[in-house]
């Protein structure tokens, strides 16, 4: 008995509550990706970079003086234009060809390995780190949790019900929503399509801006970072279902779950295999994922 | 037999002497110039081209200024190969150097054999080059992995002895050999392994390790993560609380001028065997450290200060063989003793792996500071060579 409880207390628990925060870290990260498919129809390749960008943002700045809490306001807001630009830029001009997936598919790889090396000549190749804003570690049941992965974990999980609110609750929600849903007729009703595209395309750029700030003081920052979680934040949007925000939450600590408790059964070398697995055998099974797309019926 | 020597040697003398004043002994150096490794390459060649300058100036080898040829081996053992071949071939080498990772220092090995020639590596680590597959034609002078982890070894019992240590290395090769070797070497003196685990290359999170690192109640951690795996490893074991009451160590490259600064408070304390450390405290190394920056703007490290010393071995065998003909030098090469800015090297006969002294240096306010220093003979281990 004394020995289940040493495991339990000091291998299984805190197995699965730091799998819950990677489980919360993932799903921040696939957010906006799956806002972007589900939306615009648009794999963007470039989302992890767009992450990184957000991270070296705020090592910067936290270097410059401006306080942890502050970055968590004013990366999003610095990085809402960015992704504005960048769809009205580039996406737009390739997104009306017939072969939309294809090119929209290429220009974000493309841009995505222009951004990398951009930050590598910047910022240089060695590894980074702002320090951990809240330091400490609490006890529960005897499981160790340091009060960052907590607060993680807290703030994680509100930014991911604020924006399911925004998107399933609010006008503004309902206006995205019909323009993915039926561009042409939401157009005749009004609503300004290309506007609410580059809208979300930015919202989305911004939620991975967000994630970046979030886990530099975890992860640490360094040019290639934006291949990290890019993998794995794929692997939850098309388990979850593409453009589904409950599909990626739940896909998404799902996952993680499998990930973190199966390494305690099989070689850690083997979770990446069985998570990829796990997707393809969605995608033969159920190719639209656990929840449907958005705006879709 | 003795005149014979002598009349030979009198013949020699008396029909090359004015060849061989004039003819420089040419040193073949094929390194990464370019790549990954151009880093590497770029210590060894002013770590060499130091030393050269020293003898050339003080008169050169026997009278005959040195004169080294650089060839960039994008540290491809393909390309080495090739680049070696016509050095040794085209431009007649008397002796070549410089191979950085151990794939190229085992291929040129062999095409020194080819060619009668002999060479030395500064730089490659693999236990191999001088056990399993050593070479009459391979001389290594610096230490190799498992002098660093029997140093390593031995200053942990000292701080802890009957040490339950944990183990923690990326899952390949490297990583692997690492940790049985400091493993095995820990346990020799006496030391508990109570854990070891292997996590995948690039691994993002090191806390699903947590758990079974604290059930073990370690004393010491080994690890041999390289890089980015180390921040991540040490910071969030920081944030975790589980660096209090650990002494931390680990293999030579896991924390490094690249990635110190990232990982903060959270090097603290590291240790680590190595061959080199710019601390080194007697006068030939300050003269070397002074002399090099001054030279080239920046500190030596181990490669820098490895290449350095062989000049200075090849300097030596040659003037005690009074000739550079392969196989009198390499009689000459074994069981000779040098002095080089790590102290008095000594060429093992048995497999051509130089002994050094080592030391251990550990983390203190950011920078490496040497803590203590293991005797050459200490951390040799047994000659396992057995091809000649």
């Amino acid at each position: 008995m004394t020995a289940f409880l040493d495991y339990f207390q000091f291998v299984l628990a805190p197995q699965m509550i730091t799998g819950l925060s990677l489980g919360v870290a993932v799903v921040l990260v696939a957010l906006g990706l799956t806002i972007i498919f589900g939306l615009l129809d648009v794999i963007n390749m470039a989302h992890g970079e767009f992450y990184a960008v957000g991270a070296y943002l705020a090592l910067s700045l936290g270097f410059a003086g401006v306080s942890f809490w502050l970055l968590l306001i004013i990366v999003p807001a610095v990085m809402l234009p960015l992704g504005y630009i960048v769809e009205r830029g580039l996406i737009q001009r390739v997104f009306n060809k017939p072969d939309r997936h294809v090119t929209t598919l290429l220009l974000t790889f493309g841009l995505g390995l222009v951004v990398e090396d951009v930050l590598k000549v910047i910022f240089g190749g060695n590894t980074q780190r702002p320090p951990t804003p809240i330091s400490g570690a609490i006890d529960i049941m005897g499981v160790l949790l340091p009060n960052y992965r907590l607060f993680l974990i807290l703030f994680g999980l509100a930014v991911i019900a604020a924006v399911a609110l925004v998107v399933n609750r609010t006008r503004l929600g309902a206006v995205v929503r019909a323009a993915a849903f039926d561009r042409n007729m939401a157009a005749s009703l009004g609503v300004p399509v290309s506007q609410v595209y580059a809208g979300t395309f930015a919202f989305g750029v911004a939620l991975a801006g967000l994630a970046g700030v979030l886990l530099a003081p975890v992860f640490s920052v360094f040019p290639t970072m934006g291949r990290d979680f890019i993998f794995l934040a794929f692997t939850v949007v098309i388990v979850g279902g593409m453009g589904s925000i409950m599909g990626t939450v739940v896909a998404g600590l799902l996952l993680t779950q499998v990930q973190a408790l199966s390494s305690l059964i099989v070689s850690p070398v083997w979770s990446d295999p069985i998570l990829f697995s796990i997707m393809v055998l969605m995608l033969v099974v159920r190719p639209q994922g656990l929840f449907g797309r958005l705006g879709h019926a | 037999m003795t005149k014979i020597v002598l009349a030979g040697l009198l013949a020699t003398t008396v029909f090359t002497a004015p060849a061989l004043a004039a003819d420089p002994i040419k040193i073949g150096v094929v390194t990464p110039l370019s790549g990954t490794y151009a880093p590497i390459g770029q210590q060894v060649r002013w770590g060499l081209e130091l030393a050269t300058k020293e003898v050339n100036a003080a008169g050169g080898i026997m009278g005959r200024q040195v004169q080294l040829l650089f060839e960039d081996e994008e540290a491809n053992p393909a390309v080495a190969v090739q680049k070696a071949d016509k050095l040794f071939e085209v431009q007649k080498v008397d002796f070549l150097t410089g191979t950085v990772n151990s794939g190229s220092t085992l291929a040129v090995g062999q095409t020194a054999e080819r060619a009668g020639k002999l060479i030395a590596t500064t730089v490659s680590f693999a236990d191999s080059i001088t056990t399993d597959k050593c070479s009459p034609n391979v001389f290594r002078v610096n230490a190799r992995a498992g002098q660093q982890s029997a140093a390593l070894a031995a200053w942990v019992v000292k701080q802890k002895p009957k040490a339950k240590v944990f183990l923690l290395g990326p899952d390949y090769e490297m990583g692997r050999s690492t940790v049985a070797t400091f493993k095995k070497r820990v346990e020799g003196l006496g030391a508990t392994p109570v854990g070891e685990v292997f996590a995948p290359l690039d691994s993002k999170d090191y806390t699903q390790y947590f758990g079974q690192l604290r059930q073990a109640r370690p004393e010491v951690l080994y690890t041999s993560t390289a890089g980015n795996d180390t921040v991540r490893l040490l910071t969030q074991m920081q944030d975790f609380g589980l660096l209090s009451n650990l002494l931390v160590v680990g293999a030579s490259g896991t924390v490094t001028s690249q990635n110190i600064s990232a990982i903060g408070a959270a090097a603290e304390g590291f240790g680590t065997g190595v061959g080199y450390s710019t601390q080194i405290d007697n006068p030939a190394n300050k003269k070397f450290v002074a002399d090099f920056k001054a030279a080239n703007k920046i500190d030596p490290d181990l490669y820098g200060a490895d290449s350095y010393g062989l000049i200075y071995f090849y300097k030596a065998a040659v003037e005690k063989a009074q000739s550079t003909d392969t196989d009198k030098v390499r009689a000459a090469m074994r069981d000779l003793s040098w002095d080089t800015p790590q102290g008095k090297k000594t060429m093992r006969a048995g497999d051509h792996q130089a002994i050094q002294p080592m030391y251990v240096v550990q983390v203190s306010g950011g920078a490496f500071k040497v803590v203590d220093q293991v005797a050459g003979e200490d951390a040799i281990g047994p000659d396992e060579c057995a091809r000649f």
